[in-house]
């Protein structure tokens, strides 16, 4: 596992709040490796954003990392200073975030907000800093960037904007770039170009990717692996074409069948009954009991997470196993 | 941006013909100038000698556009009192009043906006709940009150600062200052900091909460993310976002504060318009009057034009919009 870009292990991260402590992020373990793009999927809730921002060591409090380890080319990032993560934060991981018209500050101009991410690691001069934010601003798709970079937020379109974000992600070269729903903000023909242009430039730039979605088409298209989060846990991992074409859990069963493509023309769409759990009032055992068609009594067990060759999945009573490995089990 | 220059000087014109006219008016309104301007046992012939010296024997309509007329010619009329040109006794007063407006309203910017935002960035530490509890002091106590106080305090008991007067003044520009002698910057301090109190609350109240709002923003998580340091986030990105209020409230306590520093002019004997426009009207001195609320309403219009202009300056949305 030496050659793993970034590996979370046991990662849970806690918020006090009045109403008593929650567990946004539970026993969260996966791991990235360079250049690969992973996805990342659940619903609202499901604690995909708060494992975000933990592995960036940017969790607002009240919350907080309780335990678990994240680590960074063999290097602990959980405990690290202050000064430690902020150098590392933009360097090796960066993050774009969901709604670009809100990430870019409104009253600066491109360019001084790209100066400000080159000088928050580096001391280039003014020409060098400004040559380097019109090399990624062509790179990330900008016509006339040498122009434009003197322009404000708002003068942008909403998919230009969202190439801005990226394109001070970029700035210094990080390894990793978390997305965190970049392209749900965007029209959804502004959305397939961005998605593969992002695919492509992680490909040519040798960038690692976790992708956040709550859509499942989106993620599919992008990623080459697939972890589904439900109430703070990671249920499954896996290849994306075998989790998609056989799902072990019956959530990500669920999540399939209520994409609009499985549904016939003119019928409603599938759902999952019910809605998740409140995180404050977990049920007990798995967290998707309530709602899940195959539970059964020993549901009431919080099942382990096991893993079956490149795939993984926490539950007592998986779909789709093949033959041999559900005989072998107990 | 010109068109919108000269719209609004065409509207302050206005402004301040409607003011000349409702002060001239409404002098009648609250007693006759003649009764305080003319001793009670002066003869017949001197007192109506008196009256036509003044004018005042013509009929209102007719005295308010000789006024107009003169007005034209950049002739402001004598005050009845001091029996000077009003222009020259303005002027005389402004600076005084200037200097202690901008060191009043300057020094509570430059501290109550870090502050504040200092209190916004770290709420619950005992420094922030510190400032907020001298902001509240500020907002509550009343002016006249924190003036004696002062003065009993650093005046009377210490001995450490002058209670009142201008101080040696000497000159710059042509006119006479305070701030630019020691002796002069000592008399200076006591009412500037008697009268930034109110504003260095408000500074403090404004920056707090515009910094806890912006520091919830995306566009600081972002900032964060791209390993942007605290310093950075705050100088850089919340300054400017909060600012739009802050100079609002600056312009409007800038115009404010140089109309009517009425209280702490007095308590400090400081000599300086706000003072005069009070004696002028405790002796009916109507030319003062006119002349001073025209000019009062001229700064205001002037402050908020440029206010509007630095709204421009600082967010660009709304440079564009104007544009179009």
């Amino acid at each position: 596992m030496s050659s793993q870009l970034l590996e979370v292990a046991g990662l849970t991260t806690r918020f006090e709040t009045r109403s008593g402590a929650l567990n946004a992020v539970e026993d969260v373990s996966f791991s990235v490796a360079e250049g690969e793009i992973v996805g990342l999927v659940g619903e609202s809730g499901s604690g995909k954003s708060v494992t975000g921002f933990s592995i960036l060591g940017l969790v607002d409090p009240p919350g907080r990392i309780v335990s678990g380890s994240v680590k960074l080319n063999g290097r602990e990032l959980v405990g690290l200073s202050h000064a430690d993560l902020r150098s590392m934060r933009g360097r090796e991981i960066a993050m774009v975030f969901q709604d670009p018209s809100a990430t870019l500050n409104p009253v600066l101009t491109i360019g001084t907000q790209m100066r400000l991410a080159i000088a928050a690691h580096e001391s280039l001069s003014e020409a060098a800093a400004t040559a380097r934010c019109v090399d990624v601003l062509t790179i990330v798709g900008i016509p006339d960037a040498g122009r434009r970079i003197e322009a404000y937020p708002h003068q942008f379109s909403g998919g230009m904007r969202q190439r801005v974000a990226i394109a001070i992600a970029l700035l210094n070269r990080p390894k990793l770039i978390i997305c965190d729903e970049p392209t749900t903000a965007l029209d959804v023909s502004i959305q397939a170009q961005i998605l593969t242009e992002m695919k492509s430039l992680a490909a040519r730039l040798g960038t690692a990717m976790i992708w956040i979605s709550h859509d499942l088409a989106t993620v599919s298209s992008v990623a080459s692996r697939l972890l589904v989060m439900y109430a703070g846990r990671l249920i499954e991992t896996g290849p994306i074409a075998a989790v998609l074409r056989q799902p072990h859990h019956p959530y990500t069963k669920g999540l399939l069948n209520s994409l609009p493509g499985v549904a016939e023309p003119g019928q409603d769409l599938v759902q999952i009954p019910g809605s998740m759990p409140s995180l404050v009032n977990l049920p007990e055992g798995c967290s998707f009991r309530p709602r899940c068609t195959h539970a059964e009594d020993d549901c009431t067990l919080l099942p382990a997470f096991t893993t079956e060759g490149a795939r993984a999945f926490r539950c007592h009573h998986p779909l789709n196993l093949p033959v041999s490995a559900s005989e072998a089990r107990p | 941006m010109l068109g919108f220059v000269i719209q609004r000087v065409l509207q302050a014109l206005v402004v301040m013909l409607v003011i000349s006219a409702l002060v001239f008016m409404g002098v009648y309104a609250v007693g006759n100038p003649i009764d305080v301007l003319i001793s009670p046992d002066a003869t017949q012939i001197i007192r109506e000698q008196t009256i036509r010296a003044y004018g005042l024997d013509q009929p209102l309509w007719k005295q308010y556009v000789d006024f107009l007329s003169r007005l034209l010619s950049g002739n402001f009329g004598r005050s009845f009192v001091y029996n000077m040109p009003v222009l020259d006794l303005i002027f005389s007063r402004l600076p005084a009043t200037i200097e202690l407006t901008l060191a009043a309203v300057f020094g509570a910017t430059l501290l109550g906006v870090p502050l504040g935002m200092y209190a916004g960035y770290r709420p619950d530490s005992l420094i922030s709940k510190s400032i907020m509890a001298v902001s509240i002091l500020g907002f509550s106590v009343p002016t006249f009150w924190i003036g004696l106080v002062l003065i009993f305090t650093f005046a009377v008991t210490l001995g450490w600062l002058p209670a009142g007067n201008r101080g040696d003044t000497a000159t710059l520009f042509g006119v006479e200052w305070s701030f630019v002698t020691w002796n002069g910057l000592t008399h200076l301090f006591l009412p500037a900091l008697n009268l930034s109190l109110f504003k260095f609350a408000m500074m403090v109240r404004l920056a707090r909460a515009g910094t806890r709002e912006t520091m919830l923003t995306d566009t600081v998580k972002f900032a964060r993310a791209a390993g942007e340091s605290e310093w950075t986030i705050l100088s850089r990105h919340v300054l400017r976002l909060i600012a739009i209020p802050i100079v609002t409230v600056f312009g409007l306590e800038l115009g404010s504060t140089l109309a009517f520093a009425v209280v702490t002019e007095t308590i400090f004997s400081w000599p300086g318009v706000g003072k005069l426009i009070i004696d002028s009207i405790a002796t009916l001195d109507r030319p003062v009057m006119v002349a001073y609320l025209m000019l009062v309403a001229f700064f205001f219009i002037m402050i908020n034009l440029t206010v509007d202009i630095a709204y421009a300056a600082l967010d660009p949305r709304l440079r564009t919009r104007r544009a179009s």
